[in-house]
């Protein structure tokens, strides 16, 4: 039990070690792909914007295949999920309200 | 190209970006706000149920006190019954 104990320090620098060069890709890939949006991307959102409203309105949404459709509701649940990141930031609790 | 495995990253749509971080910072500033509330909300009951337990609890003492009484009556009736 004592030498388990023991051990523990060394073995989480060696998990550290085996972890930083994978973090680190995941960092250069995070840069660019979690990258908050840039003041001169504004334009490209509200062209966004404006075709998911068009394609509302006029009912384009109906005609794609049932691969886009579905790969497109997966985007949009992610995108969905981040507000629930954001209130377990908020409430500052993981499950429920501690109230 | 060695250091990415996964080949050049891919060029997430600034929608998508502009969504995720605007969901992001709504959703933090929700769940800090009906934490807040919640919170209000639940200290309002802890007081009434503060209050609530002072009277229970005197209710409780006496009605306890009475069934005492009832007993050790029982006990001294069964030790010397009446002639």
């Amino acid at each position: 039990m004592a030498g388990a104990v023991a051990k523990i320090p060394s073995l989480i620098s060696s998990g550290l070690t085996a972890a930083r060069p994978k973090f680190n890709i995941f960092m250069k890939y995070a840069r660019v792909e979690l990258a908050p949006p840039k003041l001169s991307e504004i334009p490209q959102i509200k062209a966004g914007i404006g075709k998911l409203l068009t394609s509302a309105k006029t009912g384009a949404w109906k005609n794609q295949t049932v691969k886009q459709a579905s790969l497109n509701v997966l985007v949009g649940a992610e995108v969905i999920f981040w507000f629930y990141v954001g209130e377990c930031i908020g409430k500052r609790h993981i499950v429920g309200y501690n109230v | 190209m060695s250091e990415l495995p996964f080949g050049p990253p891919v060029r997430v749509s600034p929608l998508i970006r502009f969504g995720r971080w605007s969901f992001l910072a709504t959703g933090i500033l929700y769940g800090a706000f009906h934490q807040n509330r919640l919170s209000k909300r639940e200290e309002k009951l802890r007081e009434i149920e503060a209050k609530e337990k002072i009277v229970r609890d005197e209710k409780l003492k006496k009605e306890k006190a009475i069934a005492a009484a009832a007993e050790i009556k029982a006990l001294e009736e069964m030790v010397a019954p009446k002639k």
